[in-house]
């Protein structure tokens, strides 16, 4: 008690208080965390022989790629499909890390939803914490096809022979571009095929006088997951966040890609970086180019006023294919809630994932149809453009263990980039900080953590 | 506002005018203008179609005034539930407050009790102790009594008042004692006291109280957004932060529609009561 | 302006108390009155109905208010993740951290220099506008309302519309800037860019506040004092730096302390306009991102709660103590 401060009273004064505070400080321990030694292990019950599945439960989601109206849709399918669950939709924040944020959060004794969506950086953090179950019991039992879904895709949740979460709202960044402004340069009608491709390109898109053009290239906003996409020039380069666990930002291969995104910024002024959302920035006409997420692809076909292309991500120096990382959200089911309510949760999950239900929801957003049987002919057939992000789902590789393994590593990586993309920042130097960064990180929050 | 510039009293000489001019009323324009202009721009964007927005050929005015964005807004997120939880929210916690502030402000100064001025200095204590800093553990505290998700969750941790306690408190030590005598020999009780003689000659300072306190609940931001998550509950501010999309378009119009109806109905509140609400903001403040 | 609040100012007779004005004479009468009888049936029924009055208030304030500051205070000793139930006390172990990582000089550096900007920018502007509106023309009254509303107006929403504002593509403001064939700052994107942004929009919204104080400060003074610096033939420049300055001080030194409070405690904008505090990690915005951003370090966000709360701490002493002894410069 006596560590509080207070202004100054007499000693009567100071005594009642602190007479006061004692009898709180019983109530002060009450609602915080144990810190007995932690009993033993108790090993989780995933036996769901002869459980009921929970009559109600709910579906907490970001509606990814403004989803809002075909998860409604899905849902009220899923409701009449069966008398059994209802699921009810509730928005739980606005992007992957508010979401995230009230789901730790409701671990701390909050309600908890049955279905939880999870981002590429989240997941992995939830099963640490252990507030996410093991799905593979559930998908036995309920028989997923989990052989149907995209290998590249499901495997992204597998994680000591687990099943942690399914792929849902799944994309890949891809590249789109003006295609007024690229046949005004006189430029093919096709994405660039490495990064020094591009550069050539963009000083003829400069001097190609469009009207209202800022720059030929936009980088993705910086706040938002510049980590995801930036991998694609670093692994062109040879480089990466990290191989495995051994942080790798300041090889020379990465620093040497990441510089060349840099002078594309200052050296060469033709590059310039996204304040919210780069894709809208495109659709605005004020650059040529930019690499989005195919979640974005249908709101970029109903904002422009002028023809889009899309192509696969640009390659580097080193490595041309596969260059591409995969992203996006997955749906995983909570560990503190009832079994009824997890039985349930799977049966949505399985729903969500039937080839049909997929096909609609990757028609209204452009994010990836999970399932390999999916029929996409009516989609494509409407917007071919869905193709290319389907095609390049087979030149995908599995992101680097720093940016989604490691918690708050995504924020780490965005600052760096904001230190050498809006600033002209020694990238050497930045990137060695930003490895040591990370490799404390990863000693003081995964390594102690991993089985 | 007043562009019509006026004569000042003293007589004018040509210089005169000129010092009136630009020392009195190019500041005093300007700053006006400072004010006002952004919040202007957010009406006019909020009635702009995307494609005047979403571009770099811009306009000053919509190309036609349209409603279009707000009722996009109502599409996406529940406003009219916002509206409703924010009025809810805002009017019990306000009323509660007053009442608690004018009891204890009553008691610490009409009342007699040996401890009083060590309660007066926890109460005040209690002002500069940042709401930030009691967010997690009151989380905690309220979600495991129940209330996360619910509207008295948000009301509940924000009663205690410190600042209308004070506020009133100062103006009733300012009330001439013969005020109450006179009730005092009638034998009325304090109950009486307080609500007979106290209260009605004391209506302006409550209703300072009671204004500030309708602003900032109805401005609050962080504990309803730590507390809520289901938008059935979001206040006002919370459920604007809604209508940001991660991997959408920037909706910039809907966000000026949203900024709009969490913004107007204070400023409609202000320009009719303004002298009420700066004076109990401004409390305190000349003591010399 | 109202002047409900400037009745006159009693005696400091009071020797603990000197925090408000006219405390001292009425409780001490009452004091003496009950202190002799104490024990007395009235005085007993006297002291229920007190706390009959008072308990409700006093209970909220002590669980949701002082009750949390023990909390934080036992959560800063332990290592702790927001979302597991399980923790291990490290004792100081958090505050080591916060101060022999990176962080102290990061995070106390950014809450310096938004602060002393924002509180000096608020100040500098508030009086030069109350300057101009302590003048006897038309109009004053209305922008003087004008000038104190973004005060009252939410945090979230002033925020959104300056972002809009400020947005290097859309906004209006890199729309001018594009007119004088100048590019827009990164102001969302460069950590320094985004900080001054914020600040300029926390000053927009609060200097309101510091001009209506300072044209109450300035309309309290002594009209004679006025008149006769004027009729001395000193200039007007002259007569504010020499004689209202130093008359207004204990105003100056109010706002000092006020806006010093509220600045470290700036948050609403802050969480709108720079989400992940890339540049704008105040101890505020740090402890609530600590704990409830990214990392879920609740054990180290109340470390920094408790920083945070000793400095706000020793700023309202130095009000109390100032208010005690009443500096005057007249």
């Amino acid at each position: 008690m006596k560590s509080i401060p207070l202004p100054p009273l007499n000693r009567r004064h100071f005594l009642s208080f602190a007479a006061l505070g004692s009898g709180t400080v019983a109530l002060a321990a009450c609602g915080g965390p144990s810190t007995a030694p932690p009993a033993e292990e108790e090993e989780t019950d995933l036996d769901f022989e002869g459980v009921t599945p929970a009559a109600a439960i709910e579906f907490w989601s970001t509606h990814p790629g403004q989803s809002q109206e075909v998860e409604k849709a899905l849902i009220e399918k899923f409701n009449s499909s069966q008398s059994e669950v209802q699921v009810t939709l509730v928005t739980a924040g606005a992007d992957y890390e508010e979401i995230a944020q009230k789901f730790q959060t409701a671990q701390q004794g909050g309600k908890l939803p049955a279905v939880v969506l999870l981002s590429d950086v989240w997941w992995f953090r939830y099963y640490i914490n252990g507030s996410i179950i093991p799905l593979d019991g559930l998908i036995e039992q309920l028989e997923v096809e989990t052989g149907d879904y995209r290998e590249s895709l499901i495997a992204d949740y597998q994680y000591e022979d687990k099943q942690w979460a399914l792929p849902y709202a799944r994309s890949t960044p891809l590249f789109y571009y003006n295609r007024d402004h690229f046949k005004a340069a006189g430029l093919p009608d096709r994405s660039p095929t490495t990064w020094e491709e591009f550069g050539e390109w963009a000083p003829k898109l400069m001097n190609a006088g469009i009207p209202g053009l800022q720059t030929a290239y936009q980088f993705p906003a910086l706040a938002g997951y510049a980590g995801w996409s930036l991998q694609n020039h670093l692994w062109g380069y040879g480089g990466g966040w990290s191989d495995e666990w051994t942080m790798t930002a300041d090889s020379p291969e990465s620093v040497a890609a990441i510089q060349w995104c840099q002078d594309a910024v200052f050296k060469h002024k033709w590059a310039g970086v996204s304040s919210n959302d780069a894709s809208a920035d495109l659709s605005s006409g004020a650059v040529s180019a930019t690499v989005s997420s195919t979640g974005s692809l249908v709101g970029v076909l109903k904002a422009a006023q002028f023809d889009v292309g899309v192509g696969f991500l640009p390659g580097g120096p080193e490595e041309t294919d596969p260059v591409c990382p995969t992203g996006g959200a997955g749906l995983g089911i909570p560990s503190g809630v009832t079994k009824e309510e997890q039985l349930a949760a799977a049966m949505f999950l399985k729903f969500m994932g039937e080839p049909e239900n997929t096909a609609e929801f990757s028609a209204a957003t452009g994010y990836m149809p999970v399932r390999s049987s999916a029929d996409m002919t009516a989609v494509l057939a409407v917007s071919p453009l869905i193709g290319t992000a389907i095609d390049q789902l087979d030149v995908t590789r599995p992101q680097d263990y720093a940016r989604v393994f490691v918690p708050g590593a995504d924020l780490e990586i965005a600052k760096t980039a904001a230190a050498v993309l809006t600033q002209p920042g020694d990238v050497q130097t930045e990137m060695t900080k930003l490895k040591e960064t990370l490799e404390s990180m990863y000693q003081r929050d995964v390594e102690p953590n991993l089985a | 506002m007043s562009t019509t510039v006026t004569r000042p009293e003293r007589a004018l000489s040509r210089r005169n005018l000129a010092a009136t001019v630009v020392g009195g009323y190019v500041p005093l324009i300007l700053t006006t203008a400072v004010v006002f202009l952004p919040l202007l721009w957010m009406i006019l964007s909020s009635m702009k179609m995307p494609n005047e927005i979403v571009t770099t050929d811009l306009a000053v005015l919509p190309a036609q005034f349209s409603l279009e964005n707000y009722s996009a807004a109502a599409d996406k997120v529940p406003f009219g539930q916002f509206f409703l939880n924010s009025t809810i929210v805002t009017v019990t916690g306000a009323a509660i407050k007053v009442v608690l502030a004018l009891l204890t402000a009553y008691a610490l100064v009409f009342v007699r009790f040996p401890f009083k001025r060590l309660i007066f200095v926890l109460i005040l204590v209690a002002l500069m102790v940042p709401p930030q800093v009691s967010i997690l553990p009151n989380y905690i505290l309220i979600t495991g009594m129940g209330g996360r998700n619910t509207l008295w969750g948000i009301i509940l941790p924000g009663l205690g008042t410190a600042f209308g306690t004070f506020l009133l408190r100062q103006h009733f030590l300012s009330l001439p004692a013969s005020l109450l005598e006179a009730a005092e020999i009638d034998g009325a009780g304090h109950w009486r006291r307080l609500w007979r003689i106290v209260a009605p000659v004391s209506v302006p300072s409550i209703a300072t109280v009671a204004l500030v306190t309708i602003v900032s609940e109805w401005n609050e931001y962080i504990w309803p957004l730590i507390i809520v998550d289901d938008p059935r509950y979001m206040t006002l501010p919370v459920g604007l932060t809604l209508l940001r999309n991660s991997e959408g378009d920037a909706a910039w119009g809907i966000l000026m529609a949203g900024a709009v109806m969490v913004i107007v109905p204070v400023l409609i509140i202000f320009a009719a009561l303004q002298r009420y609400i700066v004076a109990g903001l401004t409390q305190g403040s000349v003591t010399g | 302006m109202s002047r409900v609040h400037t009745e006159p100012l009693p005696p400091p007779a009071d020797p603990s108390g000197s925090l408000s004005r006219g405390t001292a004479k009425r409780d001490n009468l009452k004091n003496s009155a009950g202190s002799k009888r104490r024990f007395s049936p009235r005085a007993r029924r006297e002291g229920l109905v007190f706390l009959a009055l008072v308990l409700p208030n006093l209970a909220l304030i002590g669980v949701f208010t002082y009750l949390p500051l023990l909390n934080n205070l036992y959560y800063s000793t332990l290592n702790w993740t927001l979302g597991s139930s399980n923790a291990t006390v490290i004792g100081l172990g958090n505050y080591v951290t916060f101060f022999t990582s990176g962080d102290a000089p990061r995070v106390l550096g950014t809450t310096a220099v938004f602060t002393l900007i924002t509180v000096g920018g608020s100040m500098v502007l508030g009086l030069l506008i109350a300057l101009a509106l302590n003048q006897r023309i038309r109009g004053t009254t209305f922008a003087r309302s004008a000038v104190f509303a973004p005060y009252v107006l939410s945090g979230v929403g002033v925020g959104l519309v300056w972002l809009f504002i400020f947005d290097p593509v859309y906004g209006v403001l890199a729309w001018f800037l594009r007119g004088f064939g100048a590019t827009s700052p990164q102001w969302i994107n460069d950590p320094d860019l985004a900080l001054t942004m914020v600040i300029i929009v926390y000053v927009w919204k609060n200097l309101g506040y510091c001009a209506v104080v300072y044209l109450a400060g300035l309309q309290s003074l002594p009209k004679d004092i006025m008149e006769a610096s004027q009729l001395d033939g000193a200039g007007a420049v002259r007569a504010f730096w020499s004689v209202k300055l130093p008359l207004i001080s204990p105003t100056t030194f109010f706002l000092l302390i006020t806006c010093l409070l509220s600045s470290l405690q700036a948050f609403d904008l802050i969480r709108i306009m720079t989400p992940l505090g890339s540049g704008t990690s105040t101890l505020v915005y740090e402890a609530y991102l600590q704990a409830f951003g990214a990392f879920n370090r609740a054990g180290y966000s109340a470390a920094i709660s408790v920083i945070l709360f000793t400095i706000l701490l020793v700023a309202t002493v130095l009000q109390l103590r100032f208010v005690e002894r009443k500096v005057h410069y007249s």
